[in-house]
This record gives C-alpha cells, sequence and structure tokens, in this order.
C-alpha cells in the first residue's frame, strides 16, 4: 500500500513540472521581446526542474539517487540565474534600438 | 505487483514523449528568434527539458549512475553561455570602436 | 630641314670633321659636345666579381641566414632518411597486416572467443566491477598510453601554430602585451554576480570530477570523463576571475611538469606489468574485493595519471585559443 501512496504523490509532482513546462514553451512564443521571454525560460529552468525532480525523488525513496538529484536541483539553482543575468547583458550593449522595445530611466 | 509496474511504464512513456515534442518546439523556437539571445535562450531551454528527461531514464531502469549525466549536462550548459555572452560582447565593442574610428577620419 | 645626304653619310665626310676641330667643344646647335666619341662599355672579370660580392652581402644582411657546415650536411642526410624511414615503417605495417585472416572466417576478433572471455572472466582477472574499465586500463592498457600520447602531441601542436611571442617587437611591446591590454579595454571584467556563483560553484565541480575519477573501476567514468570535468572547472575559474589570478597557480611550467610525470608513470607502471607478464611471474600489487574504493591492481593509479593529463589539455587549449599563451 505505502508503494502506491509513494508512486501516486510523486507523479502528482511530476505532472505539475510538465505542465510549468508547457507554459513555459507557450509563453515564450507568446511575447514580443527577448527579455520578455528570457523572463519565461527562467521560469522553467528552476520551478519547473525542482518540482519535477522532487517528484522523481518521492518514487525512488531513501538512496544514493536521490541526494545526486538534491546535487542537480542546488547547482541549477546557483547557476541558472547567473546565466540568465549574463544574457542581459549582452542584449543591452549590444541592441543599438533599445528605445523601440523599453524604457530606459536617463540617470 | 503486475498492476504497479505496468501502470509506471504507462506513466513513464507518456511523460517521455510529452517532453520530446516539447523539445522540437523549443528548435523551431531557436530557429525563428531574430536576435542572437533568441537563440541563446532556447538552446538552455532545451539542455533543462533533456535533464527531465534523463533524470525519468535513470529512475525507470533503475541504474543510478545516469543522474552523473545530468549534472554534467548542466555544468556544460552553463559553461557554454558564459563564453559566448562574454566573447560576444567583446568583439562587438571593438568593431564599434573601429567603426568610430573610420567615421571620425 | 631637308637634306641632300643623310646623317651618316655628313658624319663621315671631311668637312663635318674639320668644321668641329675648327668649333672646337661648342656646337651652335647641340652646345657642349665630345670630340672623341666614347668607347662602348665593356665588363671587366674584376667587375663582375666584385658586382658578386655585393650581391651575397645584401642577401646575407637582408636574409640573414648563414649556416655552418654541421647544420648543412644534418640537412642533407635528414632528406635521405626520412625517405628510408618512412619505406621501412610503410613495408613493416604492410606486412602485418596481411597475417590477419580474411573477411568473415571464424578467427576474425569481431566472431572469436575474445569477447566471451572479457566478459566471463573479466571480474576475478582483473578485480574491476566495470568491465570497460578493466579492459581499457588493464587488458589494453597499451592502447591507452598512446591515446594521452596523442592528447599530449595536439597541444604542443596548437602551442606551435598559436603562441604570440613574449619578446618586444619594433612596437616596444610584445604581441602578447597588446592583446593582453585589447581584452581588458573591450571585455567587460569583475562582473560580480559571476564571481559570487563561481566562489559557490568551483569548488563543488571539482570535487565531482575527483569523485568520478576516482570510481571508475565501480562505475561508469574513469580517467577520460573525470578530466573533462576537472577542467571545465579550470575554465570556469579562469572566466569569472580574469588571468592574472589563474596565472598564481596555473603557469606554463605546471602544465609541462604535470603532463610529463603524469606520462612516465604510466611508462614505468605498465612496463613492470610487461615485465611480469612475458616471464609468467606473479605480480606483487594485490587485486582486492571487487566493490571496495582500492582494488583492482593497477587500475586506479593509471586512472589518476590520465585524469590529470586531460584535465590540464583541456585548460590549455582553452587558454592558446583565447590569448596565445599562458
Amino acid at each position: 500500500m505505502f508503494e502506491w501512496i509513494q508512486f501516486i504523490v510523486g507523479t502528482a509532482f511530476l505532472l505539475t513540472g510538465i505542465v510549468i513546462f508547457a507554459i513555459e514553451l507557450y509563453g515564450s512564443f507568446h511575447y514580443d521581446y527577448v527579455l520578455n521571454r528570457m523572463h519565461m525560460a527562467a521560469f522553467g529552468d528552476t520551478v519547473g526542474i525542482g518540482i519535477s525532480l522532487l517528484g522523481l525523488m518521492i518514487i525512488s525513496g531513501l538512496h544514493f539517487t536521490t541526494l545526486k538529484m538534491m546535487l542537480v536541483i542546488i547547482f541549477l539553482w546557483c547557476a541558472s540565474p547567473v546565466s540568465s543575468h549574463l544574457i542581459a547583458r549582452l542584449e543591452v550593449t549590444t541592441n543599438e534600438k533599445r528605445e523601440l522595445h523599453m524604457e530606459e530611466e536617463k540617470e | 505487483m503486475n498492476v504497479l509496474a505496468n501502470v509506471k511504464n504507462i506513466v513513464y512513456m507518456g511523460a517521455l514523449i510529452v517532453l520530446a515534442v516539447m523539445l522540437m518546439l523549443c528548435l523551431l523556437r531557436a530557429v525563428l528568434g531574430p536576435r542572437v539571445a533568441d537563440r541563446i535562450v532556447a538552446v538552455n531551454m532545451m539542455g533543462t527539458i533533456v535533464m527531465v528527461m534523463i533524470a525519468i531514464l535513470a529512475v525507470k531502469m533503475e541504474e543510478g549512475y545516469l543522474v552523473d549525466i545530468c549534472l554534467i549536462y548542466a555544468m556544460v550548459s552553463f559553461l557554454s553561455v558564459i563564453v559566448i555572452t562574454k566573447v560576444y560582447m567583446g568583439v562587438y565593442r571593438e568593431r564599434k570602436r573601429i567603426r568610430r574610428k573610420e567615421k571620425d577620419v | 630641314m631637308s637634306r641632300k645626304k643623310t646623317e651618316r653619310e655628313y658624319k663621315r665626310s671631311f668637312a663635318y670633321h674639320f668644321f668641329r676641330w675648327l668649333n672646337g667643344n661648342e656646337d651652335p646647335l647641340m652646345g657642349q659636345v665630345e670630340m672623341k666619341p666614347q668607347k662602348p662599355y665593356q665588363e671587366t672579370p674584376e667587375e663582375i666579381r666584385r658586382k658578386i660580392r655585393e650581391r651575397n652581402a645584401l642577401f646575407l644582411r637582408f636574409y640573414g641566414v648563414v649556416k655552418s657546415r654541421e647544420v648543412r650536411n644534418f640537412e642533407r642526410v635528414y632528406k635521405i632518411a626520412s625517405v628510408i624511414f618512412c619505406s621501412i615503417l610503410i613495408a613493416l605495417l604492410l606486412l602485418t597486416v596481411s597475417y590477419l585472416p580474411p573477411v568473415g572466417s571464424v578467427e576474425r576478433p569481431i566472431n572469436n572467443e575474445v569477447a566471451q572471455r572479457y566478459i566471463e572472466k573479466g571480474l576475478e582477472e582483473t578485480g574491476a566491477v566495470n568491465i570497460v574499465s578493466g579492459m581499457i586500463l588493464d587488458y589494453r592498457a597499451f592502447d591507452t598510453l598512446g591515446e594521452s600520447h596523442v592528447l599530449f602531441t595536439a597541444t604542443v601542436t596548437v602551442l606551435i601554430l598559436l603562441r604570440l611571442d613574449k619578446k618586444k617587437d619594433s612596437k616596444n611591446s610584445s604581441p602578447m602585451e597588446r592583446t593582453e591590454i585589447d581584452d581588458q579595454v573591450y571585455e567587460p571584467q569583475n562582473d560580480a554576480i559571476l564571481q559570487g556563483a563561481a566562489f559557490i560553484l568551483v569548488p563543488i565541480i571539482i570535487i565531482f570530477g575527483i569523485y568520478v575519477i576516482l570510481n571508475g573501476h565501480l562505475g561508469p567514468g574513469g580517467g577520460f570523463s573525470g578530466g573533462a570535468i576537472i577542467g571545465a572547472g579550470l575554465i570556469l575559474y579562469l572566466n569569472a576571475f580574469g588571468f592574472q589570478k589563474t596565472e598564481r597557480f596555473f603557469t606554463e611550467k605546471t602544465y609541462k611538469w604535470i603532463s610529463f610525470s603524469a606520462l612516465s608513470f604510466y611508462c614505468v607502471a605498465k612496463s613492470y606489468s610487461f615485465y611480469t607478464g612475458a616471464n609468467h611471474l606473479e605480480s606483487i600489487i594485490p587485486k582486492g574485493a571487487p566493490g571496495a574504493i582500492l582494488s583492482s591492481g593497477l587500475i586506479l593509479p593509471l586512472n589518476i595519471a590520465v585524469g590529470l593529463v586531460v584535465a590540464s589539455t583541456m585548460y590549455a587549449f582553452f587558454v592558446m585559443f583565447r590569448k596565445g599563451g599562458f
């Protein structure tokens, strides 16, 4: 019985994670500008994969594999915002027609 | 216990098929995007989806060592974004300065 | 002005000579003329020798190549010897290939009993749970030695092609200094967010790489993949903190010493195995219990050596393409 409960709870988390990935994919087609799309991509990178791997951890139980998946989550939560920061910096320095898409505060 | 094994198989295969379809749509986004940053973001998204697929396979086949590959994949995609942005920004600024010098002269 | 005689005939007549003698060096039409015409120019042997000497001296100053006698002899011998060596090598290899059994027969390595034996007896003969590691580092360790040398050769080749000079040339600074100054002006440096992330992530990556190397004989991994992970960690450190901080612990001397000591340790360790195997002796190194870390004889130290070579090669490649030198 315990295995069934474990499996159902884990599957619920996993399916939530896949739904979040689908929302991320729809969002990246809906918006116009690159910085808005990057917001949706970061959404999937952190929350989506966190909840999916949490579900898989519950399914596999107390095992060495569970600890490795937790290490993957920690690594991604530290590394993904830095990637977003660097891509945003690239976009701001190379785009010469910024005023079409966004407003800047004059310093 | 046969029922449990069958249900598990169906759930894993369904999740894998849905994720594979999403992977193809991400590739479409990479081809369409008009700017460079669009494509970098799309490739990053593809890497994350592949990571979830590898983790599902690791649980399905009950081989614990496939999760190592997940970690390596995350590290490689992170490193590639860093190197590409640095090199691109450096080359862009250098060319801009050369163009400005030619305009002044 | 039309004349009755042509100019040639006039110059041969008596009146021309007489009036020239009468008027002296001055002619009313042409100004100062010479009384006696010059002889045509003839080259003496002295002049020819002088010209050849001048041309040689000019070449010497221009091209600056003075070959001593030893260098010239060596070049002659080298051309002949290289052709002989290559033809002997080709003949030997063709002779070896002709001894192989024909395609499709039972004795070919694909179809015979070697693969079966590796699978059945791999665990007890090598002591490694991971049969692939046992095969590349125990049954066929000679091939892995060649592979590590290929990595080393590739780095040396890239070093020859891409290195910038450190000597100062005509503009009073070396090419490498100029590229460094260009990089500092144009590229964004000292990104605080990236430095904070690298502060946490680089130790995790390097420890994970060491874990993958040490568990080569128990699970998938081994020297090559672990070395690649450590190399990636070093590249991340370089990108976050700049070149000066990295040069505190990884210079050209470090790279040379690491490659040299790792490869020579591999050679020495494997020659011991060859010696005991050829003379049908038992080797001293214990096999241990399968599944423990300290087991399977020589596979663990060889994994560490291969991992070090691969890590330093990956870092060297990145720095070569980025800056042109260490």
